[in-house]
């Protein structure tokens, strides 16, 4: 850590106390949702650094440059890649490999929101996926309810699998230096065990009931999947540039390239390619498009965090909790491990699931001392990753994607409502983390 | 010159309460584009027109904030539209009405008219000012004339 001379009182408290009250005060503002999260963020970062618990070079020191080149990076590959209208298609056609089997389709489509939301982000995934779920049900006229919870559940199970699938796991590969390999490894076996585990309620409850006109289900074949590939061009450079950066993930760790050097690569490498045919003007033009596709208020979010957390970390605040929280375990890994994980699943449930991981991160490698050594920290890793992750299915506020689908279904006039959503939702997410523990326990304790 | 020598001061009005089909078939049969919707006191709601009517006969999906922007996968009939407006027609317009026509008052003057009736691309409401009460229509035509009726004028 940046060495730190830290002013006796900062506003009449100890750093530690200053830096603690503006970390509550900021968790408690983001809670609120009167102002917006990246406001509120990069406040507390400013504070940190104006009240004298950081200077800007610690501050800056404390962001974590992987995750935001990372985010960004595949942020801009992804919002190119959209316009070739390939998404579309996947959905398209998934529905049609069932034949436009109601129940088949909502198979499918959670399989392909799992798969995609594995590839690139979640928000983008339901993004892409949700309106042709949309006009799939209009069409067959049957309520877009369960295929939207399935929808929201497997864009979360499918982002758990990846060390892109979701910001968590972006932001604790950084912090470990473990590779999209040894997320894929570890976390991708229960992501899928737990997705087929997910189809059995929601056949249950729903899919048994599912049913369609068969003239109605003749119109959805009717659909001419093809016919939604809008760019060739732009699909084929897409796709070479997602299989490069995929490839790069894998093999780019044993190098020493960072996943950020692999996705801001890719995202110039497609940009190049995209834009090249074109003039001067064009580019300008096409380049700003594609950087308006970037989520800055996700990314300015992320580095406020980040230095939030870097200054209440520097006061030795993390550490002493650490300590604490090893103490009520008693030193145990098993129990601890286990606490992580629920603890995590059912914080995420309620709270954002960034700024909760953005705090365990130092929390957890200030336990390494107590149990040997960084290599003993992987169970509690895992735990982490797969309670936020999960988490974020326990209810409509638990993961941005989720909001995202509500936002589709109120327009929609079928609207998700937050207590009928959590009275089904939070038991499923706690049998996926009652999966989740006796998996980690199995394999790594 | 300003708004109230401009506009039409009978124009054609529908009522929040008139079905979708009715109102259709009325915009169909005469060629609007828009029709001003009062309430029973002649109280401007808002507009009604063929936008309203291409929006229930294509996919919802289409027209989500940031849904489907490329459908030329779907393919349908007009037999598939009109069972996609079969389903509104009984519906009263109040479903349908665009609220975002900004209105003019009757004194505003003739190039703040022009401005509005340019950027509105369509028929625009002149109202009362300090009140909801329509006074009346301004189309393109009436303004069209209107500017050639000036020259008829001057070269006589």
């Amino acid at each position: 850590m940046h060495e730190l001379h830290q002013p006796d009182v900062i506003f009449g408290l100890s750093p530690t106390l200053f830096a603690g009250s503006l970390f509550v005060l900021t968790y408690l503002l983001i809670i609120t949702e009167r102002l917006n999260r990246a406001i509120i963020a990069m406040t507390a970062a400013a504070l940190m650094i104006m009240g004298g618990v950081l200077t800007q070079e610690a501050a800056i020191q404390g962001i974590d440059f992987n995750t935001i080149g990372l985010l960004t990076g595949m942020m801009i590959i992804v919002g190119i890649t959209r316009d070739s209208g390939v998404f579309q298609y996947l959905a398209i056609r998934s529905a049609k490999i069932v034949k436009a089997d109601p129940w088949g389709i909502l198979v499918m489509l959670m399989f392909v929101t799992a798969l995609l939301s594995a590839l690139l982000d979640n928000v983008t995934t339901v993004l892409l996926i949700a309106p042709v779920t949309l006009l799939i049900t209009d069409t067959l006229k049957i309520s877009a309810y369960p295929y939207l919870f399935a929808e929201i559940f497997a864009s979360n199970i499918g982002g758990t699998a990846t060390l892109i699938g979701d910001p968590p796991n972006i932001m604790i590969g950084s912090a470990t230096g473990l590779g999209y390999n040894d997320f894929l490894f570890n976390l991708a076996p229960i992501a899928i065990l737990i997705l087929l585990v997910t189809v059995i309620p929601i056949y249950l409850i729903w899919g048994r009931h599912i049913k369609a006109d068969q003239e109605l289900i003749s119109k959805v074949m009717m659909y001419r999947e093809i016919d939604a590939i809008k760019d060739w061009r732009l699909l084929k450079q897409s796709l070479f540039v997602l299989t490069l950066v995929m490839f790069g993930f894998i093999v780019g760790h044993d190098y020493g390239y960072q996943p950020a050097t692999v996705a801001m690569f890719g995202a110039a490498m497609l940009l190049t390619l995209n834009c090249l045919p074109h003039d001067q003007e064009k580019q300008s033009s096409m380049v700003a498009r594609s950087l308006g596709e970037v989520e800055w208020i996700t990314i300015f979010f992320f580095i406020g965090l980040f230095i939030l957390v870097y200054g209440v970390e520097s006061t030795g605040l993390l550490e002493s909790l650490a300590h604490q929280v090893i103490d009520l375990t008693d030193g145990d890994k098993t129990v601890t491990a286990m606490s992580i994980l629920f603890v995590s699943a059912v914080a995420s449930a309620i709270v954002d699931n960034i700024p909760f991981v953005a705090t365990m991160i130092p929390l957890i490698k200030s336990m390494a001392v107590s149990f040997g050594g960084a290599e003993e920290l992987l169970p509690l890793w895992w735990s982490l990753a797969l309670g936020a992750c999960l988490g974020g299915n326990g209810s409509l506020v638990g993961a941005s994607a989720n909001l995202i689908v509500a936002g589709f279904a109120e327009r929609a006039g079928q609207p998700i409502r937050f207590l009928p959503f959590m009275l089904m939702a939070f038991p499923m997410m706690i049998a996926s983390v009652f999966i989740s523990s006796i998996y980690v326990y199995l394999r790594y304790l | 010159m300003n708004a109230s020598e401009a506009m039409d001061p009978n124009p054609t009005t529908l009522k929040p309460g008139d079905t979708i089909e009715c109102a259709a078939k009325y915009i169909m049969k005469h060629r609007y584009r828009n029709l001003p919707v009062v309430d029973d006191n002649f109280c401007y709601i808002g507009m009604f027109g063929v936008n309203c009517l291409l929006k229930l006969v294509i996919p919802k999906a289409v027209f989500l904030p940031r849904g489907l922007e490329n459908v030329g996968f779907i393919h349908e009939s007009f037999a598939d539209l009109f069972h996609r407006f079969d389903e509104f027609k009984d519906q009263p317009i109040s479903i349908c009405i665009n609220k975002d026509i900004k209105s003019v008052a009757p004194d505003t003057p003739l190039t703040e008219t022009m401005l509005q009736l340019y950027n509105t691309r369509a028929s625009i409401p002149v109202v009362e000012s300090g009140s909801c009460k329509l006074l009346g229509m301004i189309s393109y035509w009436d303004i069209g004339e209107k500017i050639i009726a000036a020259g008829d004028s001057e070269d006589a």
